[in-house]
Protein backbone atom coordinates (compact mmCIF):
# COMPACT_ATOMS: atom_id res chain seq x y z
CA UNK A 1 0.00 0.00 0.00
CA UNK A 2 1.66 3.53 -1.21
CA UNK A 3 1.39 6.22 1.85
CA UNK A 4 2.24 9.68 1.68
CA UNK A 5 4.64 10.13 4.56
CA UNK A 6 6.95 13.34 6.43
CA UNK A 7 9.83 12.10 7.53
CA UNK A 8 12.83 13.39 8.92
CA UNK A 9 16.44 13.44 7.83
CA UNK A 10 19.94 14.55 8.97
CA UNK A 11 22.01 15.64 5.81
CA UNK A 12 25.50 16.23 6.34
CA UNK A 13 26.66 18.72 3.33
CA UNK A 14 30.56 19.36 2.56
CA UNK A 15 31.74 23.16 2.75
CA UNK A 16 32.72 23.15 -0.71
CA UNK A 17 28.81 23.40 -1.29
CA UNK A 18 28.59 26.06 0.56
CA UNK A 19 26.86 29.27 -1.37
CA UNK A 20 23.90 30.75 -2.71
CA UNK A 21 22.89 26.90 -4.19
CA UNK A 22 23.09 25.37 -1.07
CA UNK A 23 19.72 24.30 -0.36
CA UNK A 24 19.28 23.14 -4.00
CA UNK A 25 23.06 21.07 -3.08
CA UNK A 26 21.11 19.72 -0.32
CA UNK A 27 17.71 18.97 -1.68
CA UNK A 28 19.83 16.99 -4.74
CA UNK A 29 21.82 15.05 -2.29
CA UNK A 30 18.54 14.02 -0.36
CA UNK A 31 17.03 12.66 -3.46
CA UNK A 32 19.99 11.04 -4.46
CA UNK A 33 20.38 9.16 -1.02
CA UNK A 34 16.99 8.62 0.06
CA UNK A 35 15.00 7.86 -3.31
CA UNK A 36 14.87 4.21 -4.36
CA UNK A 37 15.72 2.62 -0.58
CA UNK A 38 13.94 0.81 1.87
CA UNK A 39 13.53 0.74 5.39
CA UNK A 40 11.87 -1.82 7.47
CA UNK A 41 10.03 0.64 8.40
CA UNK A 42 8.31 2.98 5.96
CA UNK A 43 8.94 0.99 3.18
CA UNK A 44 10.49 1.79 -0.02
CA UNK A 45 10.78 4.89 -0.61
CA UNK A 46 9.36 5.62 -4.36
CA UNK A 47 9.55 9.17 -4.43
CA UNK A 48 10.36 12.37 -3.01
CA UNK A 49 7.26 14.83 -3.53
CA UNK A 50 8.16 18.06 -1.35
CA UNK A 51 10.63 19.26 1.25
CA UNK A 52 8.96 21.04 4.10
CA UNK A 53 11.65 22.35 6.24
CA UNK A 54 15.73 22.47 6.21
CA UNK A 55 16.35 23.37 9.95
CA UNK A 56 19.77 25.01 10.30
CA UNK A 57 23.06 23.70 10.31
CA UNK A 58 25.44 22.19 12.66
CA UNK A 59 29.40 22.10 12.36
CA UNK A 60 30.43 18.87 13.16
CA UNK A 61 33.49 19.33 15.59
CA UNK A 62 36.74 18.17 13.47
CA UNK A 63 35.06 17.83 9.95
CA UNK A 64 34.01 21.14 8.78
CA UNK A 65 31.11 18.77 7.71
CA UNK A 66 27.73 20.85 8.29
CA UNK A 67 24.72 18.65 9.37
CA UNK A 68 21.28 20.16 8.56
CA UNK A 69 17.75 18.34 9.72
CA UNK A 70 15.79 18.21 6.67
CA UNK A 71 11.96 17.38 6.63
CA UNK A 72 10.41 15.78 3.43
CA UNK A 73 7.24 14.48 2.05
CA UNK A 74 7.73 11.68 -0.02
CA UNK A 75 5.39 8.78 -1.35
CA UNK A 76 6.40 5.06 0.40
CA UNK A 77 4.80 1.94 -0.47
CA UNK A 78 4.69 -1.04 2.26
CA UNK A 79 2.98 -4.31 1.99
CA UNK A 80 0.84 -5.32 4.81
CA UNK A 81 -0.55 -8.74 5.94
CA UNK A 82 -3.91 -9.33 4.39
CA UNK A 83 -3.63 -6.74 2.21
CA UNK A 84 -4.36 -8.09 -1.65
CA UNK A 85 -2.30 -6.60 -4.40
CA UNK A 86 -1.94 -7.83 -8.31
CA UNK A 87 1.68 -8.72 -8.69
CA UNK A 88 3.36 -10.13 -11.61
CA UNK A 89 4.97 -13.32 -11.69
CA UNK A 90 9.21 -13.19 -12.49
CA UNK A 91 9.25 -16.70 -11.69
CA UNK A 92 8.05 -20.71 -11.38
CA UNK A 93 9.30 -23.32 -9.47
CA UNK A 94 8.19 -26.55 -8.38
CA UNK A 95 8.21 -24.83 -4.55
CA UNK A 96 5.67 -22.45 -5.77
CA UNK A 97 6.49 -19.34 -7.79
CA UNK A 98 7.47 -15.60 -7.38
CA UNK A 99 5.71 -12.47 -7.80
CA UNK A 100 6.70 -9.05 -7.96
CA UNK A 101 4.45 -6.02 -7.59
CA UNK A 102 5.72 -2.78 -7.59
CA UNK A 103 9.55 -2.62 -5.83
CA UNK A 104 8.15 -6.04 -3.61
CA UNK A 105 8.69 -9.48 -3.89
CA UNK A 106 6.31 -12.18 -2.85
CA UNK A 107 7.12 -15.25 -2.95
CA UNK A 108 4.02 -18.01 -3.08
CA UNK A 109 4.63 -21.00 -1.93
CA UNK A 110 2.94 -24.29 -3.74
CA UNK A 111 1.10 -25.02 -1.03
CA UNK A 112 -0.80 -21.70 -1.11
CA UNK A 113 -1.71 -22.45 -4.54
CA UNK A 114 -4.57 -24.06 -5.32
CA UNK A 115 -4.50 -27.89 -5.20
CA UNK A 116 -6.16 -28.81 -8.11
CA UNK A 117 -2.79 -27.37 -10.19
CA UNK A 118 -0.12 -29.28 -10.55
CA UNK A 119 3.47 -27.90 -11.42
CA UNK A 120 4.83 -28.68 -14.79
CA UNK A 121 8.54 -28.30 -16.00
CA UNK A 122 10.16 -27.84 -18.98
CA UNK A 123 10.86 -24.68 -21.01
CA UNK A 124 8.19 -22.39 -20.19
CA UNK A 125 7.96 -23.74 -16.09
CA UNK A 126 4.18 -23.58 -14.84
CA UNK A 127 1.33 -24.43 -12.70
CA UNK A 128 -1.35 -25.40 -14.59
CA UNK A 129 -5.11 -27.20 -14.26
CA UNK A 130 -5.81 -30.58 -14.79
CA UNK A 131 -7.91 -28.99 -17.50
CA UNK A 132 -5.36 -26.90 -18.96
CA UNK A 133 -7.68 -23.96 -18.54
CA UNK A 134 -5.60 -21.91 -16.26
CA UNK A 135 -2.02 -21.28 -16.45
CA UNK A 136 0.72 -19.75 -13.97
CA UNK A 137 3.64 -18.72 -15.83
CA UNK A 138 6.20 -15.62 -16.15
CA UNK A 139 4.97 -12.65 -17.05
CA UNK A 140 1.01 -13.69 -15.76
CA UNK A 141 -0.79 -11.39 -13.92
CA UNK A 142 -2.14 -12.60 -10.40
CA UNK A 143 -4.01 -11.64 -7.72
CA UNK A 144 -2.94 -12.98 -4.30
CA UNK A 145 -3.24 -12.04 -0.55
CA UNK A 146 -0.10 -11.34 1.29
CA UNK A 147 0.08 -13.51 5.06
CA UNK A 148 3.22 -12.88 5.69
CA UNK A 149 6.10 -10.09 5.84
CA UNK A 150 9.93 -10.28 6.93
CA UNK A 151 11.33 -6.90 7.53
CA UNK A 152 14.78 -6.31 7.87
CA UNK A 153 17.02 -3.05 7.35
CA UNK A 154 17.06 -2.67 3.86
CA UNK A 155 14.57 -5.11 2.65
CA UNK A 156 10.95 -6.53 2.76
CA UNK A 157 9.83 -9.32 1.69
CA UNK A 158 6.41 -10.74 1.70
CA UNK A 159 4.88 -14.70 1.54
CA UNK A 160 1.20 -14.93 -0.09
CA UNK A 161 -1.74 -16.86 -0.94
CA UNK A 162 -3.69 -17.36 -4.05
CA UNK A 163 -5.84 -20.21 -2.41
CA UNK A 164 -8.54 -18.26 -1.57
CA UNK A 165 -11.66 -17.18 -2.96
CA UNK A 166 -11.50 -14.14 -5.59
CA UNK A 167 -7.57 -14.63 -6.09
CA UNK A 168 -5.79 -16.11 -8.73
CA UNK A 169 -5.03 -15.54 -12.25
CA UNK A 170 -6.21 -12.35 -13.97
CA UNK A 171 -4.22 -12.88 -17.12
CA UNK A 172 -1.71 -15.15 -18.67
CA UNK A 173 0.54 -13.93 -21.47
CA UNK A 174 -0.41 -17.20 -23.47
CA UNK A 175 -3.97 -17.60 -21.89
CA UNK A 176 -5.46 -20.74 -22.67
CA UNK A 177 -9.60 -19.92 -23.31
CA UNK B 1 -19.45 -15.59 -9.69
CA UNK B 2 -19.05 -16.37 -5.61
CA UNK B 3 -16.17 -17.61 -3.29
CA UNK B 4 -17.26 -19.95 -1.27
CA UNK B 5 -16.10 -19.41 2.33
CA UNK B 6 -17.37 -21.95 4.40
CA UNK B 7 -15.07 -21.08 7.75
CA UNK B 8 -16.70 -20.16 10.44
CA UNK B 9 -13.77 -20.67 12.82
CA UNK B 10 -12.87 -17.92 15.02
CA UNK B 11 -10.63 -16.21 14.61
CA UNK B 12 -7.25 -15.39 17.10
CA UNK B 13 -5.97 -12.02 15.89
CA UNK B 14 -1.88 -12.63 15.18
CA UNK B 15 0.13 -9.21 15.13
CA UNK B 16 3.76 -8.47 14.43
CA UNK B 17 5.79 -5.53 16.12
CA UNK B 18 6.08 -3.42 12.66
CA UNK B 19 7.98 -1.11 14.69
CA UNK B 20 11.26 -2.44 14.56
CA UNK B 21 13.65 -2.13 11.08
CA UNK B 22 15.35 -5.19 13.51
CA UNK B 23 17.31 -8.00 11.50
CA UNK B 24 15.03 -10.20 14.06
CA UNK B 25 12.19 -9.71 12.50
CA UNK B 26 10.96 -13.10 10.72
CA UNK B 27 7.96 -14.00 9.53
CA UNK B 28 4.74 -14.77 11.82
CA UNK B 29 5.75 -18.64 11.94
CA UNK B 30 2.90 -18.76 14.77
CA UNK B 31 -0.18 -19.23 12.63
CA UNK B 32 -2.53 -21.61 14.08
CA UNK B 33 -3.18 -24.09 11.18
CA UNK B 34 -5.38 -23.27 9.13
CA UNK B 35 -9.15 -23.85 7.56
CA UNK B 36 -8.28 -24.42 3.50
CA UNK B 37 -11.14 -24.11 1.47
CA UNK B 38 -10.33 -24.55 -2.27
CA UNK B 39 -10.17 -21.22 -4.23
CA UNK B 40 -13.33 -20.58 -5.65
CA UNK B 41 -14.03 -19.04 -8.66
CA UNK B 42 -13.83 -15.27 -8.73
CA UNK B 43 -16.25 -12.87 -9.49
CA UNK B 44 -17.86 -12.94 -13.66
CA UNK B 45 -14.51 -14.85 -14.85
CA UNK B 46 -12.12 -12.22 -14.51
CA UNK B 47 -10.21 -13.89 -12.35
CA UNK B 48 -9.23 -17.43 -13.50
CA UNK B 49 -7.99 -20.07 -10.63
CA UNK B 50 -7.70 -23.70 -10.02
CA UNK B 51 -11.37 -23.42 -9.56
CA UNK B 52 -13.02 -27.10 -8.68
CA UNK B 53 -14.46 -26.24 -5.39
CA UNK B 54 -15.21 -29.41 -4.14
CA UNK B 55 -11.90 -30.78 -4.57
CA UNK B 56 -10.50 -30.34 -0.47
CA UNK B 57 -13.82 -31.33 1.82
CA UNK B 58 -14.85 -28.49 4.30
CA UNK B 59 -12.99 -30.06 7.36
CA UNK B 60 -10.06 -30.40 5.14
CA UNK B 61 -7.21 -28.60 6.70
CA UNK B 62 -4.08 -27.78 5.46
CA UNK B 63 -1.37 -26.92 8.03
CA UNK B 64 -2.02 -23.35 7.05
CA UNK B 65 0.20 -20.85 7.82
CA UNK B 66 3.33 -23.34 8.54
CA UNK B 67 3.22 -24.78 5.11
CA UNK B 68 5.89 -22.35 3.74
CA UNK B 69 7.91 -23.22 6.54
CA UNK B 70 7.49 -26.13 7.30
CA UNK B 71 7.62 -27.43 3.52
CA UNK B 72 5.65 -29.94 4.19
CA UNK B 73 1.77 -30.90 4.65
CA UNK B 74 -1.11 -28.67 3.07
CA UNK B 75 -1.81 -30.54 0.11
CA UNK B 76 -4.19 -33.35 0.15
CA UNK B 77 -3.53 -33.75 4.18
CA UNK B 78 -6.63 -34.09 5.91
CA UNK B 79 -5.99 -33.02 9.61
CA UNK B 80 -8.51 -32.81 12.68
CA UNK B 81 -10.95 -29.76 12.53
CA UNK B 82 -9.39 -27.06 14.70
CA UNK B 83 -10.36 -23.94 15.42
CA UNK B 84 -7.90 -21.60 13.11
CA UNK B 85 -7.56 -18.46 11.18
CA UNK B 86 -7.59 -18.93 7.72
CA UNK B 87 -5.93 -16.70 5.52
CA UNK B 88 -9.34 -16.07 3.79
CA UNK B 89 -9.87 -14.34 7.43
CA UNK B 90 -6.91 -12.76 7.41
CA UNK B 91 -8.03 -9.29 7.90
CA UNK B 92 -5.36 -6.39 6.72
CA UNK B 93 -2.99 -5.55 9.56
CA UNK B 94 -2.74 -2.33 9.09
CA UNK B 95 0.19 0.11 10.65
CA UNK B 96 -0.77 3.55 9.65
CA UNK B 97 3.23 5.66 10.44
CA UNK B 98 2.11 9.17 11.92
CA UNK B 99 2.18 11.94 9.94
CA UNK B 100 1.04 9.89 6.76
CA UNK B 101 -1.99 9.25 4.91
CA UNK B 102 -2.84 6.43 2.49
CA UNK B 103 -2.89 6.70 -1.24
CA UNK B 104 -5.12 4.67 -3.71
CA UNK B 105 -3.09 2.98 -6.27
CA UNK B 106 -4.96 5.81 -8.99
CA UNK B 107 -3.52 8.65 -6.47
CA UNK B 108 -0.39 7.45 -6.92
CA UNK B 109 -0.69 6.97 -10.59
CA UNK B 110 -1.55 10.76 -11.25
CA UNK B 111 1.24 12.32 -8.58
CA UNK B 112 3.73 9.85 -9.93
CA UNK B 113 2.85 10.77 -13.71
CA UNK B 114 3.50 14.43 -12.78
CA UNK B 115 6.74 13.62 -11.42
CA UNK B 116 7.48 11.41 -14.57
CA UNK B 117 7.29 14.49 -16.29
CA UNK B 118 9.44 16.24 -14.23
CA UNK B 119 12.29 13.55 -14.21
CA UNK B 120 11.84 12.99 -17.96
CA UNK B 121 13.45 16.58 -18.21
CA UNK B 122 16.29 15.63 -15.79
CA UNK B 123 17.05 12.76 -16.89
CA UNK B 124 18.92 14.24 -20.07
CA UNK B 125 21.38 15.04 -17.51
CA UNK B 126 23.49 12.10 -17.29
CA UNK B 127 24.37 12.77 -13.86
CA UNK B 128 20.87 12.11 -12.49
CA UNK B 129 19.56 8.48 -12.31
CA UNK B 130 16.04 7.48 -11.90
CA UNK B 131 15.49 5.21 -9.39
CA UNK B 132 14.82 1.25 -10.58
CA UNK B 133 11.96 1.30 -7.65
CA UNK B 134 10.52 4.75 -9.46
CA UNK B 135 10.00 2.85 -12.32
CA UNK B 136 8.43 -0.36 -11.08
CA UNK B 137 6.00 1.49 -8.58
CA UNK B 138 4.78 4.12 -11.52
CA UNK B 139 3.98 0.83 -13.59
CA UNK B 140 2.68 -0.99 -10.87
CA UNK B 141 0.04 2.08 -9.50
CA UNK B 142 -0.57 2.55 -13.28
CA UNK B 143 -1.45 -1.16 -13.84
CA UNK B 144 -3.34 -1.38 -10.18
CA UNK B 145 -5.38 1.86 -11.66
CA UNK B 146 -9.02 0.84 -12.57
CA UNK B 147 -10.44 3.99 -12.67
CA UNK B 148 -10.82 7.48 -15.02
CA UNK B 149 -9.85 9.42 -12.11
CA UNK B 150 -8.78 9.72 -8.33
CA UNK B 151 -11.03 12.55 -7.78
CA UNK B 152 -14.21 10.66 -9.12
CA UNK B 153 -12.98 7.03 -6.68
CA UNK B 154 -12.78 9.63 -3.82
CA UNK B 155 -15.98 11.11 -4.15
CA UNK B 156 -17.96 7.54 -4.38
CA UNK B 157 -15.61 6.19 -1.66
CA UNK B 158 -15.68 9.14 1.18
CA UNK B 159 -18.80 8.47 2.43
CA UNK B 160 -18.33 4.85 3.17
CA UNK B 161 -16.02 6.35 6.00
CA UNK B 162 -20.12 7.14 7.74
CA UNK B 163 -20.27 3.32 7.80
CA UNK B 164 -17.21 2.10 10.01
CA UNK B 165 -15.17 1.71 6.84
CA UNK B 166 -11.13 2.60 7.68
CA UNK B 167 -9.07 4.56 5.23
CA UNK B 168 -7.65 1.28 5.01
CA UNK B 169 -10.21 -0.52 3.89
CA UNK B 170 -11.51 2.40 1.60
CA UNK B 171 -8.21 2.22 -0.31
CA UNK B 172 -8.12 -2.11 -0.17
CA UNK B 173 -11.39 -2.04 -2.09
CA UNK B 174 -10.17 0.84 -4.54
CA UNK B 175 -7.21 -1.05 -5.32
CA UNK B 176 -9.11 -4.31 -5.91
CA UNK B 177 -11.67 -2.36 -7.93
CA UNK B 178 -14.51 -5.47 -7.33
CA UNK B 179 -17.85 -6.47 -9.34
CA UNK B 180 -19.46 -7.50 -6.75
CA UNK B 181 -20.54 -7.21 -2.76
CA UNK B 182 -18.92 -10.88 -2.14
CA UNK B 183 -15.85 -10.31 -3.59
CA UNK B 184 -15.75 -6.65 -1.05
CA UNK B 185 -16.33 -8.93 1.90
CA UNK B 186 -14.17 -11.95 0.75
CA UNK B 187 -11.22 -9.71 0.24
CA UNK B 188 -12.03 -7.47 3.15
CA UNK B 189 -13.21 -9.51 5.95
CA UNK B 190 -13.19 -7.13 8.34
CA UNK B 191 -16.04 -5.49 6.82
CA UNK B 192 -17.74 -8.55 7.45
CA UNK B 193 -18.46 -7.57 11.42
CA UNK B 194 -20.30 -4.80 10.45
CA UNK B 195 -22.14 -6.89 7.21
CA UNK B 196 -25.74 -5.31 8.48
CA UNK B 197 -24.84 -1.88 8.49
CA UNK B 198 -22.73 -1.07 5.89
CA UNK B 199 -23.80 -3.68 2.99
CA UNK B 200 -26.02 -1.07 1.37
CA UNK B 201 -23.67 1.72 1.05
CA UNK B 202 -20.88 -0.72 -0.12
CA UNK B 203 -23.26 -2.02 -2.94
CA UNK B 204 -24.05 1.24 -4.11
CA UNK B 205 -20.21 2.27 -3.92
CA UNK B 206 -19.66 -0.85 -5.77
CA UNK B 207 -22.13 0.29 -8.82
CA UNK B 208 -20.58 4.06 -8.80
CA UNK B 209 -17.23 2.29 -9.20
CA UNK B 210 -18.25 0.40 -11.92
CA UNK B 211 -19.28 3.43 -13.97
CA UNK B 212 -15.96 5.12 -13.54
CA UNK B 213 -14.00 2.02 -14.33
CA UNK B 214 -11.98 2.36 -17.34
CA UNK B 215 -11.97 -0.99 -19.51
CA UNK B 216 -8.29 -2.42 -20.03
Amino acid sequence: MFFHIVLERNMQLHPRHFGPHLRDKLVSKLIKDVEGTCSGRHGFVVAITGVEDIGKGLIREGTGYVTFPVKYQCVVFRPFKGEILEAVVTMVNKMGFFAEAGPVQIFVSNHLIPDDMEFQSGDVPNYTTSDGSVKIQKDSEVRLKIIGTRVDATEIFCIGTIKDDFLGVISDPGAAM
Amino acid sequence: MKGMNNNSAKIPHVTIDSDSDSDSEGFVEELPRVNFTSNGKAASGSLKTGGKTSSLSKGDAGKGGNTYISGKGGKGSASTAVSAKSDAELKLELDVPPNSRILMNCEVAELLQEIHEHMAILSEDPKIKIPESFDKAFQYAKEGNHFSTAQSVKQVLDPLKKYGVSDGEICLIANIGPETIEEVYALVPSLKATRSFNQGPIMEAITALTNIKVPK
